[in-house]
């Protein structure tokens, strides 16, 4: 349920695809779709401000990650010729303990390590790994199969994508129920809004 | 490094070959000799090897076999943190019935930090989880091993001569089937005796312990000499218009941590084997007593003898600074803490004019005249909540408060210079048991021992003036 021309205008609300575990004690705001079989881990915060937030199937965004669409720092909330850009992304992505999203555009199979900072005009492709404390606020798009590592982010190519975790998605998904309350998911039938 | 009690502020003066200013965390106290010390003047000596990652210990005749190298782990070529080896799943034929597979577990290596794999080099996966990696031969060990050889000959031969020289010189009833001299002298290509050692910033030999063996049949190596070539091969055609591919070119780090071959590209970057770090002892120089021995286990930091300076001499510390102005007497707030068990008199002097040790001083002090009395540790003190009053007079100019073996006492500082850092110099004198040395048994009245009195210089920096 990764379709981002789905953009309903009137769409305040989570919604979240059957498959989907979201604990409740995760905060979610504004207008986010979230696909089938990804999991979202308690104090995990999702933002969609200025613009809605479309995440794909099989992604795990831990505790305390940040997924941002805020306003550009530049620009006030009430300016209206600020058209509200979609935030969109891909599967298989893990996003660990306490990173931060603003990218607009994510790929597939990405890793943002634990306290990673990846900043709004970054557009990373698929297979790149953002390493620990890293912070990348360039305006580039990030070649594939890219790693950034250490504290003077250097860059190196790896030879192949990172896995899925899909054997970690699993056990998520039949532990978290036991311990806690999920929110409830939207019947996978469900068709968008009329126009 | 940053700490929160920030010891490079208080500097002791080690009055060794070389004057040395250091902290009192880092020196060291040679009881026998009654003499602070500090790294620079004491001999260091190679106790024991162990690898960093798995801690195993390892002799040093078998280091030096594996060129201090450890057989089980191994670096990251491309960030040097150390690799773990993973395990896949891979499907692979049976070998009775080649349609059937089976699912047999392979191994390759990784990097928890830059996720390199040895896959990246083209390193295939291994079938066992360690012992299976090979480094790659280095083209040139065979002339490398030849000529280590030939010079292991000539520098025998020469210390050979060496000797039958000095014999020849010495008179002629000196025994000459045991040649003492043999051990004082420097082997040309080897490290020197512990004697020689001694002299600080004597240059170790790179070709350690090249000496042959007595008694080795000397046969005749020689060595076809290097030859020059005429011809260098020709740099490729495109070299100055290809454009550069960044990540496949590797940094100097990653190319001469591996000197043998210092590949250019990053798919050449091979896993090398983890170094061995090694266990130190230090031994003063003047009486050859151990100052600091390590136990043998490589997990464990404890020692076996721990002579640090901070266990036998009081120590400064600066607990508060006012606004230091030119010319205006400010008080500096110190504190004196006794390492010892019994009670520890110090008294303060300030150094006198034309002092040599005081280079550094920016402003006149003015210390107290009496002397301080520090009373002994007690370890069980913390746990003792009706401790009674030690019982000690003090004057309140000039001690602020005390507290078990510390007091806090005040100093006078006149800053002499309007600008740049305050530099204070003091001597503090002390009074020390040596528990090494023996009791005397014919004296059974005393039960202490005699103290001596310690002089050491200290200087404080006090930091900028207050603008």
């Amino acid at each position: 349920m990764a379709d981002p021309n789905a953009k309903q205008t009137g769409q305040k609300s989570v919604k979240i695809v059957a498959g989907a575990v979201v604990c409740v004690e995760s905060d979610i705001r504004g207008d986010v779709t979230i696909g089938a079989r990804t999991v979202v881990h308690p104090k995990a915060r999702i933002i969609a401000e200025a613009g809605p937030i479309v995440i794909g199937d099989g992604n795990l965004i831990e505790e305390q990650a940040l997924i941002i669409n805020s306003y550009p720092e530049n620009m006030l909330p009430d300016a209206e010729d600020v058209e509200p850009k979609t935030m969109s992304i891909g599967i298989n992505n893990v996003f660990e303990v306490g990173c931060v999203s603003q990218a607009l555009k994510i790929g597939d199979n990405n890793v943002i390590e634990s306290k990673a900072e990846v900043g709004r005009n970054v557009i990373l492709t698929s297979g790149c790994i953002v390493g620990a404390c890293c912070a990348v606020n360039t305006c580039e798009v990030i070649p594939e199969n890219t790693v950034i590592y250490g504290s003077e982010c250097l860059r190196r190519v790896q030879t192949e994508r990172p896995q899925p975790q899909t054997l970690q998605l699993d056990f998520l998904m039949k532990i978290l129920p036991n311990y806690h309350h999920l929110k409830k998911t939207v019947k996978a039938s469900s068709t968008p809004a009329r126009s | 490094m940053a700490t929160l009690l920030q010891p490079e502020k208080v500097l002791y003066l080690v009055r060794g070959e070389k004057k040395i200013r250091v902290p009192l965390s880092q020196l060291y106290f040679c009881r026998y000799c009654s003499e602070l010390r500090s790294l620079e003047c004491v001999s260091h000596e190679v106790d024991s090897h162990f690898c960093p990652s798995c801690l195993e210990n390892m002799p040093s005749a078998e280091a030096k076999l594996k060129k201090n190298r450890c057989a089980n782990c191994f670096d990251c070529p491309c960030c040097m943190h150390t690799l773990s080896t993973r395990a896949t799943n891979i499907p692979a034929p049976l070998p009775d019935d080649p349609t059937k597979t089976t699912m047999k577990k392979a191994y390759y290596l990784a990097c928890g930090f830059c996720r390199w794999t040895s896959r990246d080099v083209g390193m295939a996966d291994k079938s066992v989880a360690s012992g299976g990696w090979q480094e790659p031969e280095n083209p040139h060990t065979q002339r490398i091993n030849k000529l280590i050889e030939y010079y292991q000959q000539l520098a025998q031969r020469e210390k050979l001569e060496r000797d039958r020289k000095k014999l020849a010189r010495r008179r002629p009833f000196m025994p000459q089937a045991f040649s003492q001299h043999t051990i004082h002298v420097v082997e040309k290509y080897g490290l020197g005796t512990r004697l020689q050692r001694q002299r600080s910033g004597a240059p170790i030999s790179a070709l350690y312990g090249l000496s042959l063996k007595e008694g080795e049949d000397q046969k005749e190596i020689t060595i076809e000499p290097a030859q020059a070539l005429d011809e260098v091969e020709p740099l490729p055609e495109d070299y100055y218009t290809r454009p550069v591919n960044l990540p496949e070119v590797t940094t100097l780090r990653q190319r001469l941590l591996q000197p043998d071959f210092q590949p250019a590209g990053a798919s050449q970057l091979h896993p090398r084997h983890k170094h061995l770090l090694m266990k130190r002892s230090l031994r003063c120089r003047k009486c050859e007593h151990n100052l600091s021995k390590p136990e043998f286990n490589p997990t464990s930091i404890k020692f076996k003898i721990q002579l640090v300076a901070v266990s036998y001499i009081p120590e400064v510390r600066i607990m508060s600074i006012p606004n230091l102005r030119h010319m205006k007497e400010s008080q500096v707030l110190l504190t004196l803490t006794n390492p010892v068990e019994n009670i520890t008199h110090v008294s303060l002097y300030t150094c006198e004019e034309e002092d040599p040790d005081d280079i550094n001083s920016t402003a006149k002090v003015l210390v107290p005249s009496k002397e301080l009395v520090l009373a002994g540790k007690d370890a069980a003190a913390e746990y003792d909540e009706l401790a009674e009053p030690q019982g000690f007079q003090d004057d309140p100019d000039v001690v602020a408060f005390r507290k078990s073996n510390k007091i806090g006492f005040f100093i006078k500082v006149i800053p002499q210079r309007e600008e740049g850092d305050v530099t204070v110099a003091f001597k503090l004198r002390h009074d020390f048991r040596n528990l090494a040395a023996p009791i005397r048994p014919t004296e059974e009245g005393e039960a202490t021992s005699e103290a001596i009195w310690l002089t050491h210089h200290v200087e404080l920096s006090l930091g900028p003036l207050a603008t």
